[in-house]
């Protein structure tokens, strides 16, 4: 099995940790894993912003760069969720189409693909999961709360087997954070205002560390704990899986 | 009017044909005491229950409940308890001080305890609204599981009006405060005999 | 103004923000815990979204069958193809009867037409007798909320409201107290008036019959007292058959309010003798939204107002932000296929997350329209010149690796070496409250390369 190391283009720029843990967990995972360089972005921003018909060279640029992986993973929810669901303004060809189907969230892959929860991470401290909604409700990494279905949770399963590690359960156990990409720029007042509430809940759930699937929500929520000074540490999942003691 | 040219763009722009589903009612079964499910969900909903064994305690029973009742309209035998006799042709507006009226019942929903009346049951429409309390009376065999076996029940019937009544009337339309009492019949009594 | 302007002018009173976003929380919470209560929820779901896109598909046919088995029944069906012929159908109706004092209960279509005023103008009082929508109409407001119109008012608004009309004691917003007098003063209007006008929440095609759910009892006192009883509806109302009513009646008040059911669910089919039963059927748009591939599913909505309560962000910009009539995430996918310009910021007033489309009891894909009309907004409307830019050259630069390795860099160094005042002056908005990150070394390529030369 081949995997094609995807790292969003906002992780390689700002949170080289997060791409390196991914690839370390993956190896010690036993997984051969290929980082084909000269990736550079999924297309999401531009799709997200109404320009989607531009975005279609960075679409095709994706498909050449993983076309000839058996896996595409990234540690992103919302990137590998564009993939799937918004690769379809491309023409679908062989490529395109097997792209798509074999494009996984790091956590999805590591219990779906791989079967695997106990990862050998050990870390001791209280942790809250952020949700983020393009994994929850668009790649279904989780049971929603809107919906009646039994309760599942893809980064629940793996961080329970994590050494040490005490899970919180937030009030609002899947609320937005507010970031949603140029959103955050564009309605400035409700984006910081959600990611104000969203870190409220973490603290009054006695929560240290906040950790999810995508970085960009994580990238947001810090940006407000740092500014606001707050007791809280941003991390993300894949860090989480691959720390030991 | 315009009803030429709105069916003729409807015409032109609806999708093509999709299938009307079956059904199936496996989905929303359930093996529950209807009677105790009916009783929780009526309460839920700001009802008051009283089960009879007898219906004939019927009227003793009402005249507990409500002791102080004057204007009081029966439109069932079930009960003796009328003051006021009402017919088809009388102008509905007179109800306006009626302090209760009793209704029978034509069937209950268990899960969400709702009654269903009609128009033969209560013969002046704006009965069961301009009244100050009302009292329905089921038979405790009337209750069905849920809305589906509902419409199955009441699909042969001359329709003219009919009301699922489910609880008083009720508003939380100031700060979400649940008050009862906003312009339909301010209590709801149901007896299931 | 746009979504984000109105937005930011609500969030100035943080506390109110927090008010109104516990509020719909509230009542989030109960439709989970009602709907967890009904065994086969998500079925009746797909039931519900698979009836509407049939009815969609037929909907001439149903209108047909509606309007034949009504007029059956003894009931008059009008057809409008917009609003100003919907207001003047239902004036023509009022006129022939010599009606001037109208009672109605809600109905977003009457909104969406501005019937009021139009009625006000030809010298008809128009009392709004859902309490809730009485007290915006007193406050000179249009409903923030589909089914709470005034969820955005707390107790003492309405309380000084109230005094101020119904010459109410002051009584520190006691909702009691308030919810009494309102019943008073209501229904003195219910006795006196002269025609009353409803909403239409189902129309049944095959009994002709509709169906009209309140929890005050508002649409019975008035359609069952007036002579005349006028019941307006959109088109896209139609169910096939009466046992659908099971589906729709089972989703409707749980998703709207955790109810189980409204306290009435009243099922007009035919008219008392002597009185009168009209209904006025009214396109106003929606033929053209059923022509539209991507976004006709939105004529599935039953206004139970859930996409609203579960909405991170109508919980905490209020209803009047989106200056439409249906706000919330259903208005900003239905308010641009009326007027894409006017409504051009709402698709955007999301963060795409979703939870709308997955309280939906008919199962809108809110969120998936909300990003298809953004790509015909920005085709179709003209956009900030810096925006489109930056977006377009981004487009350019991402479909390059070599350009967007030189850009990438010469980003982060900029991040890094940009003094603060700068990178957080007043034009970014991302660092008004929120720190950037931090830059550290190699970004990820360069510790990949340099990693892959020391093995």
């Amino acid at each position: 099995m081949k995997v094609g190391l995807f790292i969003p283009c906002y992780i390689n720029q700002l949170y080289p940790q997060v791409g390196i843990a991914t690839l370390e967990l993956l190896e010690k995972l036993g997984v051969e894993v290929v980082y084909p360089m000269g990736q550079t972005c999924c297309g999401q921003p531009l799709g997200n912003s109404g320009y989607e018909d531009d975005s279609k060279g960075i679409c095709q640029l994706f498909v050449e760069n993983f076309k000839e992986f058996d896996y595409i993973v990234g540690p992103s929810g919302s990137c590998v969720y564009h993939v799937k669901k918004h690769f379809d303004i491309l023409e679908q060809t062989d490529d395109v189409k097997r792209v798509r189907k074999n494009t996984y969230e790091l956590c999805q892959f590591i219990y779906e693909v791989l079967g695997k929860t106990d990862l050998g991470a050990s870390f001791p401290h209280k942790v809250g999961i952020h949700k983020s909604c393009h994994g929850l409700r668009g790649l279904r990494l989780g049971s929603c709360s809107e919906r009646m279905d039994a309760h599942y949770s893809t980064e629940e399963n793996l961080l329970k087997e994590v050494k040490g590690l005490e899970l919180k359960t937030l009030n609002r156990v899947d609320e937005c954070c507010g970031f949603g990409g140029t959103f955050s720029v564009f309605e400035e007042a409700i984006s910081v205002k959600m990611g104000k509430d969203r870190i409220q809940d973490h603290l009054d759930s006695d929560v240290e560390v906040v950790t999810g699937a995508d970085h960009s929500c994580l990238m947001h929520l810090e940006g407000l704990i740092n500014r606001n000074k707050q007791p809280l540490k941003v991390m993300h999942i894949a860090e989480i899986l691959n720390s030991s003691i | 009017m315009s009803r030429e040219s709105i069916l003729n763009a409807v015409k032109k722009n609806k999708p093509d044909g999709l299938p009307l589903p079956e059904i199936n009612l496996d989905f929303f079964d359930e093996d529950i005491n209807l009677v105790e499910t009916f009783v929780e969900n009526l309460k839920f909903v700001g009802g008051r229950a009283v089960q009879l064994d007898n219906e004939a305690l019927l009227d003793e029973e009402i005249k507990k409940l409500y002791p102080n009742a004057s204007k009081i309209v029966s439109t069932t035998k079930l009960s003796q308890l009328g003051t006021i006799a009402i017919s088809k042709e009388i102008d509905p507006h007179t109800l306006e001080d009626i302090n209760l009226a009793i209704i029978k019942g034509e069937l209950a929903v268990a899960e969400n305890g709702a009654i269903w009346v009609t128009e033969n049951d209560f013969i002046v429409r704006a009965l069961p609204f301009i009244t100050n309390d009302l009292i329905l009376v089921i038979s405790k065999n009337d209750i069905y599981l849920h809305m589906h076996q509902v419409f199955e029940a009441i699909s042969k019937r001359d329709r003219t009006f009919g009301v699922f009544i489910s609880g008083p009337s009720k508003t939380a339309d100031i700060e979400q405060c649940l008050v009862v009492g906003a312009h339909g019949a301010i209590s709801l009594t149901v007896f299931i005999v | 103004m746009a979504h984000a302007d109105e937005a930011a002018i609500f969030n100035k009173d943080e506390e109110k923000v927090d008010w109104h976003d516990k509020a719909l929380w509230f009542v989030r919470q109960k439709r989970d815990k009602s709907a967890h209560k009904v065994k086969g929820w998500e079925e009746l779901r797909n039931y519900a979204s698979a009836i509407k896109a049939n009815v969609l598909s037929n909907l001439d046919t149903y209108l047909l069958q509606f309007e034949e088995n009504a007029q059956k029944n003894g009931v008059t069906v009008h057809w409008a193809a917009n609003a100003e012929e919907h207001n003047k159908i239902v004036h023509g109706i009022l006129q022939k009867h010599n009606a001037k004092k109208i009672v109605k209960s809600k109905s977003m279509l009457t909104e969406e037409c501005h019937l009021n005023p139009y009625l006000e103008k030809h010298d008809i009082e128009v009392i709004d007798t859902d309490l809730g929508e009485r007290i915006v109409q007193l406050a000179q407001e249009p409903p923030s909320h589909i089914v709470l119109p005034a969820i955005h008012k707390k107790k003492e608004e309405v309380d000084v409201l109230f005094q101020e009309h119904l010459g109410t004691k002051p009584c520190d917003g006691d909702p009691q107290y308030l919810t009494a007098e309102a019943r008073k003063h209501l229904r003195s209007k219910f006795l006196k008036a002269d025609a009353a006008i409803t909403g239409v929440n189902f129309a049944v095609a095959d009994t002709g019959g509709f169906v009209v759910c309140t929890n005050e009892g508002n649409a019975d006192m008035g359609a069952h007292l007036a002579k005349v009883h006028i019941a307006c509806m959109g088109m896209e109302k139609l169910i096939p058959q009466e046992k659908h009513l099971g589906i729709f009646l089972r989703l409707l008040a749980r998703s709207a309010t955790g109810q189980p059911i409204t306290t009435y669910s009243s099922y007009f089919n035919k008219p008392e003798p002597d009185k009168e039963m009209h209904i006025v059927i009214v396109d106003n748009g929606r033929t053209e939204q059923l022509s539209r591939e991507d976004f006709r599913a939105s004529l599935h909505c039953i206004r139970c107002g859930a996409c609203m309560n579960t909405c991170p962000i109508y919980r905490r910009s209020g209803g009047h932000s989106y200056k439409a009539t249906i706000p919330g995430p259903i208005g900003s996918i239905l308010s641009p296929g009326i007027d894409l310009k006017k409504h051009s910021s709402l698709p955007f007033a999301s963060t795409l997350c979703g939870s709308c489309s997955d309280v939906c009891p008919v199962k809108i894909n809110i969120h998936e329209q909300l990003y298809k009309w953004r790509q015909v907004i920005v085709k179709e409307v003209p956009q900030p010149i810096v925006k489109k830019n930056v977006l377009k050259m981004a487009g350019n630069v991402l479909a390059n690796s070599k350009i967007y390795g030189f850009v990438g860099k010469s980003s982060r160094f900029m991040l890094k070496h940009t003094p603060r005042f700068m990178v957080y002056s007043k034009l970014n908005a991302w660092g008004k409250a929120r720190d950037l990150p931090e830059v550290k070394g190699d970004n990820f390529d360069e510790w990949y390369k340099k990693r892959k030369k020391n093995e």
